[in-house]
């Protein structure tokens, strides 16, 4: 098995991972850009080029593509490309920030559901950020 | 240019199956996946478009152009990669190249050359001892190295391993990267349509049952499941088609677009539920639909 030298923007899309293909590069790109890995000002290949690369149709890409320039993280100029937006970091961070958000809430709601008090809520929460150490190192 | 083919009210009687009114349209740097089950009429579009028969009525056009009266200069722009690989005739996929070759001024030799790399074919081998799988490679590289405006593909990854399917889409997609030309594939391989198709029609007893985008197609319906308690029948719901029912427990599709879900919320089902699907379970809902 030869090992591939390309170069690679986001991270691995597949229809066995969760959320539409379109959503899972919308994500990707999230990532990439609030990890500093694609710096503002930077260019990414046009969307009939990602598609060839991720091995997704051009809709699919377009469709990521338009929904990042909607929220700010991208742009695109005329004839030049797409790139990274100056406040792509923020505004990707604030997503993630509001993904997270979400997600706890669902995890409070079940949580809630299956007995559990605020305080025990509070204890679960610790215990998880304990398992992830990566994460807990970090404050 | 913004559509590669028109199909427009095309017309085609048999004795004992009739194809039309069809209305299709082929963007322009699109892949466009045409499915249907078997016998929906799918590879007699595909030959009327490519000159294989006369229609009874209406038109189509490739590239602008009339497809019969501008036959000829279709037919330049135009590659076809036939389910029938008959190549047995040139003995060595290399008498088969130079063959081919000598009818297209704009053979690409260098693009043919990379792909028979790409594709592990060498001119000295010989048609009898290639599987089906480079078969299939064979004529792919004899189209896509014409380097035509428009590639019409009919199943051409029946019978492909994995490995193959995803080098023969790696080079559709390649072939519009510059969105400026146009793929046309029926295929009864549904993921991959999903996955690789920009586009979508959906045919069946030789009528089209929806056209558009494929995020858009696959997004527009849901599996719908709902109690309807005491006996109650959704009755005559636009958009709702039951799929199965177990007491007062439903299952159906709904489009979304012509309001079925809040159809059914008026109708007073219970705890409705609604499931996004594949291309693949939507078609066979869809086909189920009226039988």
């Amino acid at each position: 098995m030869s090992l591939e030298r390309k170069k690679m923007i986001l991270g691995p899309i597949s229809p066995a991972a969760p959320g539409t293909l379109y959503q899972q590069i919308v994500d990707g790109l999230k990532r990439e850009v609030s990890e500093g890995r694609l710096k503002p000002g930077s260019s990414l290949p046009s969307f009939r080029q990602l598609a060839e690369d991720l091995l997704v149709s051009v809709i699919t890409v377009k469709r990521a593509y338009e929904e990042l320039e909607r929220e700010g993280i991208i742009y695109r100029r005329q004839g030049l490309g797409t790139f990274v937006a100056e406040q792509g970091h923020d505004r990707s961070r604030e997503a993630k920030l509001n993904a997270a958000q979400t997600l706890l809430a669902s995890g409070v709601r079940e949580a809630a559901e299956a007995g559990l008090k605020p305080a025990e809520i509070l204890e679960l929460m610790r215990e998880i950020l304990k398992e992830n150490k990566s994460y807990d190192q970090r404050d | 240019m913004t559509n590669a083919i028109e199909i427009r009210k095309l017309l085609k009687k048999y004795p004992r199956f009739l194809l039309g009114p069809v209305d299709l349209t082929v963007p322009s740097g699109a892949i466009y996946g045409l499915i249907g089950p078997n016998g929906a009429g799918k590879t007699t579009a595909l030959d009327l478009i490519l000159g294989l028969g006369n229609n009874d009525g209406g038109e189509i056009r490739v590239l602008g152009k009339d497809h019969r009266t501008e036959a000829v200069a279709i037919k330049q722009q135009t590659a076809y990669v036939s389910p029938e690989l008959n190549f047995g005739l040139w003995g060595k996929v290399g008498s088969a190249i130079r063959f081919v070759r000598g009818f297209f001024p704009d053979w690409d030799e260098a693009y043919c050359t990379r792909l028979q790399k790409d594709f592990h074919l060498s001119p000295g081998d010989r048609m009898a001892t290639l599987s089906f799988g480079a078969k299939t490679k064979l004529s792919l590289l004899l189209a896509l190295s014409r380097r035509p405006k428009v590639l019409i593909l009919d199943e051409p990854t029946t019978g492909l391993d994995a490995v193959a399917k995803q080098q023969v889409f790696t080079e559709l997609l390649k072939m519009v990267e510059n969105g400026d030309r146009t793929v046309l594939i029926s295929s009864h391989g549904l993921g991959d349509i999903e996955r690789f198709a920009d586009h979508l029609g959906i045919i069946k007893h030789g009528r089209v049952l929806l056209e558009g985008r494929t995020d858009e197609i696959v997004d527009r319906f849901r599996l719908a499941e709902f109690f309807l308690p005491n006996g109650g029948r959704p009755g005559n719901i636009k958009g709702f088609t039951p799929l199965r029912q177990d007491a007062d427990r439903w299952r159906g599709l709904v489009d979304q677009q012509q309001g079925a879900v809040e159809a059914l919320q008026s109708a007073g089902v219970q705890q409705l539920t609604l499931t996004p699907l594949t291309l693949e379970d939507l078609f066979v809902a869809l086909v189920k639909e009226e039988e």
